[in-house]
């Protein structure tokens, strides 16, 4: 039989219908700032259930690291934030009933851009922060009250003061950050803008009370988390609620900790019966977005190309609900170091509040922002010195031994040989003529301190189930899983059953993000195989954790217990006229330590690196008053068969390395690539996506 | 009103509201649900389904209109087909949920080239897929399938 | 409730008469778009499904198109490509096959979408429609039949039967700008056509309705390099274009001044030989 993917022989969450079962739907703020001050309902047919904010609010509140929403919205703060939930037999009962219920609003006022929330006279978004104690605030939280930062990550090496509370628009202090020695500084402002996941499948749960328990099908990637924080909602011990998760069809971030499942739990209890709630794509937009993000930075380097010191701000449009913003942000602060030497390193990286829709998990988790701004500044100082843009890199980079700006020791890296090879993909001339080229290189981290446990039980003849947490989004989670584990028991991989992970039934694993879960899961498995064996062979538990986290007030510690290490190169060409920039090649070049599943390892990368050219050339979420403009996929474009005509890629393996996760590595080089290739031929990129018409605003020579 | 529909090979009779579209019948009258909506302006093509040998986005198609056509969803296509055993052999899928829409499209273009005789180029191919998409970017294992079973 | 499905062209004019609320449904896609996005709730129907006529494709003196001949159809056909290639590939550049299979070219005049790429082309190739109701028929240049935002000339109780392409334009191209994706809507199109010694350009996706200005394609002298750069200029001056998210409306002025040049460029070689032919 051949994949049941292939001929759709298997069931995503959207297709799940439960007999008895009603459908929800919402009714959501057109404003993206106001008060609710009345709800009218009258229109609404009696077969048709109404939930209000009032009935939800005793529930409280919730938020994976800032406790900041709410089941429902008493306060709007973003267009599209729901409001009202109406219920029906049928889906399009419910659909109109929605479109009934009249809401009255007392307009705020709002603010959208990540720097002007922080700029005198800014409203708040948000009057207070409440530090979630869920597991997802797993490192320091630093809220600035009074402020729209509901989170700053700071890194100081040391011997550099700690610095200003919060700023929009710093200015440059070289003796504070270490900039001394340099004899050539670099300074330049860069943004990505927000960006849409858009998963095939959209969001879609089925929540049900079985005897006081709560009972969710969901989609997602999160299900220890999503079941604490209903657990919490509901006032429920963790046990009382189970999360099930079948196979999503994509999810990319967005489908992480609670999206639908408390509205509709919530529902459920209301109506003492199954509902579903699946979303429009149009609704898709305004449930979870990639973060958008100014990040400056600041390089100063010797004459002779050797770097001295960098000083980086990053501002983090999180929109209206935190949501894993401040682990984004702390993220994209040390991605945008880069995996170099320096004296001095300083970083500020502020989560801002806004009145747009939140942004949250998002496939490369703050890198992509970062890396665009950190590697163009790389070659602009290339420029400046007029060294070679890979020598620059070459006599900076960090080697084992070394020490990046947090204060660990780098092991297990091979940055050198990556640019090697992803300049070698694009014929790089040393020294030469390399105009129409560009190459950029990065380090990307994994979720550190976590924890992975896993079951493995003998379910039949010389067939094993293994029990994890893991959650399969396309990415070949269950595949890599049962492959590591057969290899481990000396099977084939097709006598290993890996179920979709049910909360009931599997022990605790942190999370599917990271790009961890091979990597963790497979050190879990072995210790599951070790104890299975010295067990009696029909039953085995491992857990194993990852230890480190870094002081948020320093930077300093362990970010990663291991790194995800990526370069790219890119060839274009450009029409100037018109300002279209077609893409000759692009490749990336990842570590990966080992490869379990080489198929899988490819597909991962070349769908990184597809996401990274939609996110160069035409991905961006507009927004007019806090509206999306055009919610669509007509308006809003994701790279299709003939945008990517010519990717290549390379995994990099070494003998006995642990495996490195691949699933986000490919993403974060790839802008920079193009954005640097493109300014060998007369343009200065620093906002993305370098539509033709971003292009042509971008030439150098102003005619 | 009453549809007469001829669905992988069998005929189908179902009872709809003239405005009801044919995916709707496909998934919730028939329970077929390899054909999806994704973005519900036939753009995307989760929603495709053959009519008469060619893909169309049943997402947009009134379900009179499917009347007197041959409707082929992926359902009606055999595990032992050579564009399933391909994309099989390939890997040429991840989260999958686009992946009937580009088999059945793969399908009707390797016909129409077996008609005339020709192996399709990769760029002949991705035209075909362009209004296929595919978020998880399997584009270039898809096309490595299609062409391998095309040459 | 209704469906009616008339099998002759006479029955659909006629049932368009009786039922003025009804909506009529070609290949359905843009009918579709709007059911489903809930812009549209009909509650009677007029489908085109059975009328065979309306399927009829010939080549002759003149191309003659049934109002329900697909995009796909007319990018296939072996005639159509061998007398009016611009009509080829005009239709073969729409959206993706898919799309193609099920929209139609009386579909795509009648939506009237100022995106769209067929009514470019068809106007620079002074195509016309016939345009049938009870009280006769009448035959509408392409050109007059869009008139602003999704919408035509055509009278409510009017139906596109055919669509006529005259004879004899070989010389012609068609200009797709296309800022993000591949598969995306244009930002900018232009059309041309060469013709006896005349050259028709046509702007498309700028503004409500396809822009067409004779008074400037007549000054155009293919033999003068700066000549198609003037015309390009007068075009980008006299269009308002509309801003969206494939580009501002500044950047749609400039690309018009650029497009229309190239378009011109295009077809300059063909038409300094047809003078020095003498024709």
């Amino acid at each position: 039989m051949t994949d049941p993917r292939i001929r759709a022989s298997m069931r995503y969450p959207n297709d799940l219908t439960v007999p008895g079962m009603w459908h929800a739907r919402l009714v959501r703020s057109p404003y993206a700032a106001a008060r609710v001050v009345g709800i009218d309902t009258s229109l609404v047919p009696q077969d048709v259930v109404v939930l209000m904010p009032s009935e939800v609010e005793p529930l409280g509140g919730y938020g994976c690291q800032i406790s900041d929403q709410h089941v429902l919205a008493g306060v709007a703060r973003h267009v599209g934030d729901p409001v009202v939930a109406v219920a029906a037999a049928d889906e399009a009962t419910a659909r109109e009933a929605a479109g009934l219920v009249e809401v009255g609003y007392e307009e705020l006022s709002a603010v959208f851009d990540e720097r002007d929330a922080l700029r005198a006279g800014a409203p708040l978004v948000h009057d207070t922060h409440a530090v979630s104690d869920g597991d997802a605030a797993y490192f320091g939280l630093r809220p600035l009250e009074g402020t729209n930062v509901c989170h700053r990550f700071r890194i100081r090496t040391a011997g550099l003061p700690q610095g200003e509370p919060y700023t929009a628009d710093p200015e440059p202090d070289d003796h504070a950050d270490g900039f001394e020695a340099a004899q050539v500084i670099v300074d330049e402002t860069f943004r990505m803008p927000a960006a849409q996941h858009v998963a095939m499948e959209p969001h879609a749960c089925v929540a049900g009370w079985r005897d006081g328990r709560l009972e969710v099908t969901t989609g997602t990637q999160t299900p220890f988390n999503l079941r604490q924080d209903l657990a919490r909602l509901f006032g429920l011990p963790d046990t009382d609620v189970r999360v099930v998760c079948p196979p999503m069809g994509g999810s990319f971030g967005a489908k992480t900790f609670v999206r639908t499942e408390a509205i509709a739990a919530a529902v459920a209890r209301r109506l003492d019966r199954p509902v579903r709630l699946a979303l429009d794509r149009e609704e898709e937009f305004v449930t979870l977005t990639r973060h958008a993000a100014t990040v400056r930075v600041r390089l100063g380097a010797t004459r002779d190309g050797r770097f001295v010191a960098k000083r980086v701000w990053c501002w983090v449009n999180t929109g209206a609900y935190a949501d894993c913003g401040p682990g984004v942000a702390m993220k994209m602060g040390y991605a945008g170091v880069g995996p170099y030497r320096f004296d001095h390193v300083a970083v500020d990286s502020f989560c801002v509040y806004t009145n747009l829709p939140p942004a949250g998990a998002f496939r490369g988790y703050g890198a992509a922002q970062s890396v665009w701004a950190s590697e163009r500044v790389t070659d602009l100082m290339a420029a400046e010195l007029g060294i070679d843009p890979v020598e620059l890199r070459r006599r900076n980079l960090l080697v084992d031994g070394d020490r990046f700006c947090t204060g660990e020791t780098m092991h297990d890296v091979h940055f050198q040989e990556l640019l090697d090879d992803a300049a070698r993909a694009v014929d790089w001339r040393p020294g030469g003529d390399n105009r129409g080229k560009g190459v950029a290189v990065m380090l990307k981290g994994m979720q550190t301190p976590s924890r992975a446990e896993v079951d493995l039980r003998r379910v039949g003849d010389g067939r094993f189930e293994v029990l994890s947490g893991t959650a399969e989004m396309g990415q070949g989670a269950a595949q890599a899983i049962a492959r590591l584990a057969a290899d481990l028991l000396g099977v084939d991989a097709d006598q290993v059953e890996v179920p979709p992970p049910d909360t009931d039934r599997v022990p605790y694993d942190t999370r599917t993000t990271s790009s961890r879960s091979t990597h963790m899961m497979g050190r879990a498995l072995e210790a599951a195989v070790e104890d299975l064996k010295h067990g009696g062979g029909d039953y085995g538990h491992g857990r194993v954790v990852n230890e480190g986290g870094l002081d948020v007030d320093t930077g300093q510690g362990i970010a990663s217990s291991h790194w995800h290490q990526g370069a790219a190169a890119a060839a274009v060409e450009v029409d100037d006229e018109t300002g279209l920039l077609t893409l000759r090649s692009v490749h990336a070049a990842s570590y990966a330590g080992r490869v379990v599943d080489r198929a899988a390892a490819e597909l991962q990368q070349e769908g990184s690196m597809t996401m990274a050219i939609g996110t160069t050339l035409f991905e961006e979420l507009t927004f007019d008053q806090g509206h999306v403009v055009g919610p669509n996929l007509s308006d809003y474009n994701i790279p299709s068969a003939l945008d990517c005509a010519a990717v290549s890629q390379t995994l990099l393996e070494v003998e006995g390395a642990e495996v490195h996760g691949l699933g986000e590595t490919a993403l974060p080089p790839v802008p920079p690539a193009i954005g640097n290739a493109l300014a060998t031929l007369g343009y200065r990129p620093t906002e993305l996506p370098l539509t033709p018409e971003r292009v042509l605003g971008c030439a150098e020579d102003a005619s | 009103m009453n549809l007469l529909l001829q669905v992988n090979g069998a005929p189908v009779q179902v009872d709809v509201e003239p405005g009801v579209m044919l995916l709707e019948v496909l998934r919730d009258r028939l329970g077929l649900l390899g054909a999806r909506g994704a973005c519900g302006v036939g753009l995307c093509g989760t929603c495709t389904v053959l009519l008469d040998g060619e893909p169309i986005s049943s997402c947009i198609l009134l379900a009179p209109l499917a009347q007197s056509h041959t409707i082929t969803t992926i359902e009606g296509v055999p595990d032992d087909d050579p564009v399933v055993r391909a994309f099989d052999r390939h890997h040429a899928f991840q989260c999958g949920y686009c992946i009937p829409g580009m088999v059945l499209t793969a399908r009707s273009l390797l016909a129409e080239c077996a008609r005339a005789r020709r192996s399709p180029s990769r760029e002949q191919i991705a035209e075909s897929l362009g209004g296929n998409l595919c978020r998880c970017g399997c584009y270039v294992k898809i096309i490595d399938a299609v062409q391998e079973v095309g040459s | 409730m209704t469906w009616m499905a008339p099998r002759t062209v006479a029955e659909a004019v006629r049932l368009k008469a009786e039922w003025p609320e009804a909506t009529l449904v070609a290949g359905g896609t843009f009918v579709g778009i709007l059911t489903r996005q809930g812009l549209l709730a009909s509650d009677d129907w007029i489908s085109l499904q059975d009328v065979r006529e309306l399927r009829e494709l010939s080549t002759g003196s003149e191309l003659a198109l049934g109002a329900m001949v697909t995009h796909r159809r007319i990018e296939l056909d072996p005639g159509v490509a061998a007398g009016w290639p611009g009509v080829r590939q005009v239709f073969a550049a729409v959206a993706s096959p898919r799309v193609r299979n099920a929209a139609t070219i009386g579909g795509v005049l009648g939506d009237a979408d100022y995106a769209s790429d067929p009514p470019a082309m068809l106007i620079a190739l002074d195509a016309w429609v016939e345009a049938l109701s009870v009280r006769g028929l009448r035959r509408v240049p392409v050109a007059d039949l869009i008139v602003g935002h999704y919408r035509t000339s055509l009278e409510e109780d009017e139906l596109i039967t055919r669509v006529l392409v005259p004879r004899g334009r070989h010389h012609v191209t068609f200009r797709k700008l296309r800022t993000r994706s591949r598969e995306d809507r244009p930002c900018v199109a232009v059309a041309a056509s060469l013709h006896e010694g005349r050259v028709s350009v046509v702007v498309g996706a700028v503004a409500e309705r396809p822009q067409r200005f004779p008074d400037l394609c007549a000054t155009w002298d293919p033999a003068d390099g700066a000549s198609a750069g003037e015309i390009a200029a007068g075009y980008a001056d006299r269009i308002d274009p509309i801003g969206d998210n494939r580009g501002s409306a500044a950047y749609r002025t400039g690309m018009i001044a650029v497009e229309v040049r190239r378009a011109l460029d295009t077809l300059a070689p063909a038409a300094l030989t047809a003078q020095a032919a003498g024709r």
